[in-house]
């Protein structure tokens, strides 16, 4: 717990660094050399620690022996490129086996660098300043812009134009209603001639502005020409781009809204918010990016919106529904769709809200759509909502265990109603998480 | 076996046959399997007999994907009690991709295993799981002897898909287990020789488990019909 504790006190933005090494003295040496570096340095003794001080730490950097008492360092390696949330810390191997089938078979794993001891500390530090330089991502990251904004506040603009006069002249009509970035400053807004590409610093999520000297275009890629209208027309796209920005705002009031009623619909309460959580785990266990990620949840705590529209009192009976009251509430897929259906900017969650209680064999509602016509994303929401349900006590049937809950999950795969991989990757966190 | 045990055989085996030229040491391979919704393939080969449909990529490093662009090999493996056919074309990843999505045939000029390939597909047959490993392999001249050793060896979950573009590799899907040991296999036809005789008699001596089919270990780990926390024989 005591390398944990020591990395998490760090708040300093120092280079932190896992060694896992058996030999107590080739550690402490080690860590002094780095420490000396200013680099935070947490060390393992075995394999199986070495993982889940990478699992824990996330940290910048892993240096690993490849003898370990427990197993060897290319399974650890391996380990740690086979989870999505460690894959991409890089690995270097110090070894004092230096064979080239060795250092291939470092290399295949998916280490960064191999380094063969005894080593050199200059030699050391230079590699591990050459793995680091290519595995930190330049970018501004994309929760680093203030969401705030002052009244009467001027948005930053950058113009990212090579040809010195154009360059000189658009910023020359920006200047009336924007301020020009300097190098340290975050723009809010960039622009480009052309196709240029965007500069490899700007932030991942910056409006973007294409001018050109001429007329503008009509094809694929619209192309502003530089005239009077340019500062009103970038004022319009940095602020069609805010409201994107938004969308989460105006999701967030929904979800209370989703929430409010599945509070009436279920006796227990936090359901929705749970699938949701859940749903969000599997697909990062998935590699899903962090959009597809929002996407998921949204829809997970969207999905049951329909209810909206149904008699509160079939909501609210137990016991076994008649075919008529059956029908009705499996439309409440279809109804939640017509809900949503009204914001555009919801338009990518509509699939998860319609067709939630879809299986793959067929069998589902209200489409009885087969196998890849799911998208993935529903099929993670449908494991998580079904694999949490069990999780509750009802009315029919008592709360199961999360092991349970997997193996009844893993009885729906064999009969074809689940996707096998997403179920897989909840029971993969179920047993890392030492299930109940 | 375990690694220690695994490097004897092997370099016992180096001494006496040569280094196959189709597989170059700690290249990885990578291997999809296909099923159906309903696991016809595994049921039938829990039961001895099964027509296996699976595409294998081999790289210098391991992929952390599946269907990468580039080379592919189409294989078909019909395993009866007695007897096993294997066949393999060597093809474009986008004609791997087409063949799965049934928009391609594939020749067929002695065994009908492409055309039986083709009817799984048509009956709902696709990737579903993959086994990734390193393989160190030696082949006689004559290929009557042939010893792998697998190390390495992952087994991961696909999610179901469909895919209609040739261009992005389909992502992984969870790790479903990790074999600790080494995986040796010893095929001949034919008279062993004396060196293979005996190897093949230590090889059974110091055998840990003997297992079935990577297919079949990776299925039951996708299904849940292996339970992960059991010991190993030691």
């Amino acid at each position: 717990m005591k390398a944990v504790e020591d990395a998490i006190r760090s708040d300093a933005p120092a280079t932190r660094v896992v060694v896992v090494e058996d030999d107590q003295a080739s550690a402490d040496v080690l860590q002094r050399r780095l420490q000396a570096n200013g680099m935070v340095v947490s060390v393992a003794h075995d394999g199986r620690r070495g993982i889940e001080l990478v699992e824990e730490l996330l940290p910048d950097l892993v240096l690993l022996d490849v003898m370990l008492p427990d197993t060897d360092g290319y399974d650890v390696c391996l380990r740690i490129k086979s989870n999505s949330s460690t894959a991409p810390i890089p690995v270097i191997f110090l070894s004092a086996r230096g064979e080239v089938v060795d250092k291939v078979r470092g290399l295949s794993c998916g280490a960064a660098d191999y380094i063969t001891k005894p080593f050199q500390a200059a030699e050391l530090l230079a590699r591990i300043d050459a793995v680091l330089g290519q595995a930190r991502n330049p970018r501004v990251p994309r929760l680093a812009r203030s969401a705030e904004r002052a009244a009467g506040e001027r948005r930053v603009a950058r113009v990212a134009i090579a040809d010195g006069a154009l360059r000189a002249h658009v910023e020359q009509l920006l200047a009336t209603r924007f301020d020009l970035a300097e190098d340290s400053d975050t723009p809010d807004v960039v622009l480009l001639e052309g196709n240029a590409s965007l500069p490899a610093d700007a932030p991942e999520d910056v409006a973007v502005v294409r001018v050109t000297a001429g007329r503008g275009s009509d094809d694929r890629t619209e192309l502003i020409p530089v005239d009077v209208q340019l500062p009103r027309i970038v004022d319009l796209t940095v602020r069609e781009h805010d409201l994107d920005h938004d969308l989460q705002s105006a999701a967030e009031a929904l979800i209370v809204l989703a929430a409010a009623i599945a509070s009436h619909d279920r006796p227990s309460t936090g359901h929705t918010e749970r699938v949701a959580a859940r749903a969000v785990q599997i697909g990062r266990a998935l590699g899903l990016d962090e959009s597809t990620r929002m996407t998921i949840r949204l829809g997970a705590l969207l999905r049951d919106v329909g209810h909206a529209r149904l008699p509160g009192s079939l909501l609210a009976k137990s016991g076994e529904l008649s075919p008529d009251e059956r029908g009705m509430l499996e439309r409440h897929p279809v109804l939640g769709e017509e809900i949503l259906a009204g914001f555009k900017r919801l338009s990518g969650l509509l699939p998860i809200v319609r067709h939630h209680h879809e299986r793959l064999d067929g069998t589902g509602y209200p489409d009885g759509l087969r196998a890849e016509q799911i998208p993935l994303e529903v099929r993670i929401v449908t494991v998580a909502d079904r694999f949490e349900a069990l999780l509750a006590d009802r009315s029919d049937r008592p709360a199961v265990s999360e092991s349970e809950a997997v193996r009844i999950l893993q009885g729906a795969v064999a009969r074809g109603e689940l996707d096998a991989a997403v179920v897989a990757a909840l029971a993969t966190q179920v047993r890392a998480n030492g299930g109940n | 076996m375990s690694e220690s045990i695994a490097r004897l055989v092997m370099r016992t085996t180096a001494n006496n046959l040569p280094l196959s030229r189709d597989d170059r040491p700690y290249q990885w391979s990578t291997t999809t399997y296909c099923d159906t919704l309903n696991w016809s393939i595994f049921r039938a080969a829990q039961k001895g007999s099964a027509m296996q449909l699976r595409i294998r990529e081999y790289h210098r490093t391991r992929p952390q994907g599946v269907m990468n662009p580039g080379a592919a090999w189409i294989e078909f493996k019909d395993d009866e009690e007695d007897t096993s056919l294997k066949e393999r074309f060597g093809v474009s990843m986008d004609v791997a991709r087409a063949f799965l999505r049934g928009e391609m045939a594939l020749p067929d000029p002695d065994h009908g295993l492409a055309e039986r390939a083709g009817r799984l597909l048509k009956d709902g047959a696709r990737p579903v799981v993959v086994t990734q490993y390193n393989r160190l392999a030696y082949n006689s001249l004559d290929t009557a002897v042939r010893i792998t050793a697998d190390h390495n060896l992952m087994y991961f979950a696909l999610p179901w898909e469909a895919r209609d573009d040739n261009d992005h590799p389909s992502p992984l899907g969870s790790l479903l287990a990790m074999e600790p040991d080494v995986i040796v296999e010893m095929k001949w036809y034919g008279e062993l020789p004396h060196w293979a005789i005996d190897l093949h008699a230590y090889l059974k001596e110091n055998t840990r488990e003997e297992r079935p089919s990577k297919f079949i270990v990776a299925m039951r780990w996708l299904l849940g019909e292996t339970d992960g926390a059991k010991k190993r024989k030691k």
